[in-house]
């Protein structure tokens, strides 16, 4: 079985699952990275992938432009963030409560969404037609190398795009004003706005920018991934992203690392469902079992730093 | 259309996992404890009874009771890896919960697939439970009213005595309220955030159990129930008050029932409840709505108030005169 298994895995089509499934988990953990960053808990972000996930299909449908329905999904990613924010912020719900509550329009809103739009219940089948899918990229040279180029080449346009925004997110909120005022405001906004950043305004932008790219990874889901809308289609993928940025300790770089380990996961157990005397069950539960272990250990080693930094000032 | 005994019925049937859910969140977010677990244990809750209603024969009174208290106490068990992590190593209850909630609900599946499935039937389900086990419905009919509805509404006032007149539910709430404060007054609050949590592992779990054994009989959830976040809604329509539980229940509870029978009788989606449950839920949670409105009220009050005052005295002053 193992070696089945082996055989597998060292395979480029496996490889190149991988890094198609991590796509959304990533999109929707950098959204979880600068919310975090700015001292905002999105929990939200399992809602706005499906509203988005929703309207980036009506939207390139309606257009006929998978463009179009890219950006108008990340529009409204940005407004439902914007409308956590408001709630939020200006009319103080608690950020987890606003959170639910976006995820419960998810859930069911969606489906009444899409009948009041269309009279469809559920799904969007006919709606999708290979024109307003994202198009696939094979990147000439690359392409031609054996074993690498299968693996990398001939993704969507927003895979890319998404192992992209990791390298711009590191950029935004480490080499900019904005970055900083950002990180400031998470890390302490008092002090933050006692050198006048305005705190409620950067907390706005962080979370629409999270809503962008939630908004981005449920365009990804619905017009890629799963080439429709479908209720049940995001399936917790959101609440991954919240475990993927906390165990990547809330960076760019190490949360595309942890959407990584459950984009490789969740390849495993597609593969390994197939397999005789393997239950599907157990191997859906790696990527969740991981992220606790992957929290605790984290935990510990922020611990241990702590601890070690006390000591060191007692024998200064 | 007429008022119906019937439809009552069924929507206080509807109450029964979700006071539970509700009381469970209750005692958790008064502890400031964001623990979303609850979906996960109302399905091992239930799971769990179902077993012990399956294989474990007993006398007819015992076994729902036993069968229901196993399953809260095994939700109350699942619940201390999250409480646990928070306190010992300040892991965010909400993400490890959250997590929580998919491995149980695998865990579940798998143990039903392989192990406990009636092949007979064609859907995976378990074997049907002891007849014992049932838990006995309060009237006839379809509505599935169990007597289960009368356990919810006691533990309603159970939890409300907990958290308002032990020591244990002061601390829970005073946590909630000011933790520093707690901890400098001497409260054991690692002790009481774990504790908050299991009560609410073992509410939910209890809900669970009644509500496998109340309406179904045999196992055949095969994906979270939602009543976990329901639950959420009712705790905080409810402030977090367990006596306000029950009214919030009943609440969405009627919502539900009228958006089924909007959508039997015209064209509109029953998932419309979606939508206004978090209308509601999102205006409830919010602390300053119409805030400027009620600043006007009470600005509005004192000023008669004062006007009425000084033109009291200055009559007294005249009458001197």
């Amino acid at each position: 079985m193992f070696e089945q298994l082996f055989s597998m895995i060292f395979k480029a089509d496996f490889l190149f699952a991988v890094i198609r499934i991590t796509a959304p988990i990533l999109f929707a953990a950098l959204g979880a990275v600068i919310a975090e960053k700015a001292g905002v808990v999105n929990i939200g972000l399992e809602g706005i992938m499906m509203i988005s996930a929703l309207f980036g299909v009506l939207f390139s449908f309606w257009t006929q432009s998978w463009v179009v329905g890219v950006i108008g999904a990340m529009i409204i990613g940005v407004l439902l963030g914007l409308l956590m924010g408001f709630f939020a912020l200006k009319l103080k719900t608690d950020i987890i409560l606003a959170g639910i509550a976006i995820n419960m329009l998810g859930g069911g809103g969606t489906i009444f969404l899409l009948y009041m739009f269309t009279g469809m219940r559920g799904n969007t089948g006919s709606l999708v037609s290979p024109n307003i899918l994202i198009p696939v990229v094979n990147i000439p040279l690359i392409k031609n190398i054996p074993i690498l180029g299968e693996i990398i080449s001939g993704h969507s346009v927003l895979t890319y795009i998404a192992f992209l925004f990791v390298f711009l997110m590191w950029v935004l909120l480490y080499k900019t004003s904005l970055g900083l005022n950002i990180r400031a405001v998470g890390e302490n906004p008092n002090a933050a706005s006692s050198v006048g950043v305005s705190v409620l305004r950067i907390k706005y932008i962080a979370i629409a920018l999270s809503g962008a790219m939630a908004g981005l990874g449920g365009a990804f889901m619905s017009m890629y991934y799963s080439q429709g809308w479908n209720s049940g289609m995001v399936a917790g993928r959101g609440f991954i992203a919240l475990a993927a940025q906390a165990m990547g300790r809330g960076e760019p770089v190490g949360a595309m690392l942890s959407s990584l380990l459950f984009g490789l996961a969740q390849a495993l157990r597609t593969k390994v469902s197939g397999l005789q005397g393997v239950s599907s069950y157990l191997v859906s539960l790696i990527p969740y079992v991981v992220t606790v272990l992957g929290l605790v250990l984290y935990a510990i080693s922020t611990i241990k730093k702590v601890k070690k930094h006390k000591d060191q000032e007692v024998k200064e | 259309m007429s008022f119906n005994t019937q439809g009552l019925y069924t929507i206080l049937a509807a109450m029964i996992p979700t006071i539970f859910t509700g009381l469970a969140v209750c005692v958790m977010f008064s502890a400031n404890q964001f623990n979303l677990a609850g979906e996960g244990s109302v399905m091992l809750g239930g799971f769990v009874s179902a077993l012990v209603a399956i294989y474990l024969p007993m006398a007819t009174g015992l076994h729902p009771v036993v069968s229901v208290l196993l399953g809260g106490l095994a939700c109350g068990v699942i619940m201390l890896i999250p409480a646990v992590l928070k306190v010992k190593l300040g892991a965010s209850e909400m993400v490890t919960s959250l997590m929580m909630n998919y491995i149980v609900m695998f865990i579940i599946l798998h143990y039903l697939n392989f192990n406990f499935a009636d092949r007979s039937k064609g859907a995976t389900q378990s074997f049907p439970f002891e007849s014992t086990a049932l838990i006995p419905q309060m009237v006839e009919g379809n509505s599935k009213l169990s007597w289960g509805f009368v356990v919810a509404l006691l533990f309603v006032v159970i939890v409300a005595l907990f958290m308002y007149r032990t020591k244990w539910g002061y601390a829970i709430r005073m946590i909630g309220i000011n933790q520093p404060f707690s901890k400098y007054s001497g409260m054991k609050v690692g002790a009481t955030i774990i504790l908050s949590q299991v009560i609410g592992g073992i509410l939910s779990g209890i809900g669970g159990g009644i509500e496998v054994l109340g309406r179904y009989n045999t196992f055949l959830w095969r994906e979270l129930p939602g009543y976990g976040w329901t639950g959420i809604t009712i705790a905080i329509l409810a402030k977090n008050n367990p006596i306000f539980v029950p009214f919030a229940a009943f609440f969405i509870a009627y919502l539900d029932k009228g958006c089924q029978l909007m959508s039997t009788y015209s064209d509109v989606p029953s998932e419309m409840i979606d939508i206004i449950q978090a209308s509601i839920f999102l205006f409830f949670a919010a602390e300053q709505f119409l805030a400027k409105y009620r600043q006007k009220i009470v600005v509005k009050s004192t000023q008669l108030d004062l006007a009425r005052r000084s033109e009291a005295a200055t009559s007294k002053e005249r009458g001197k005169a």
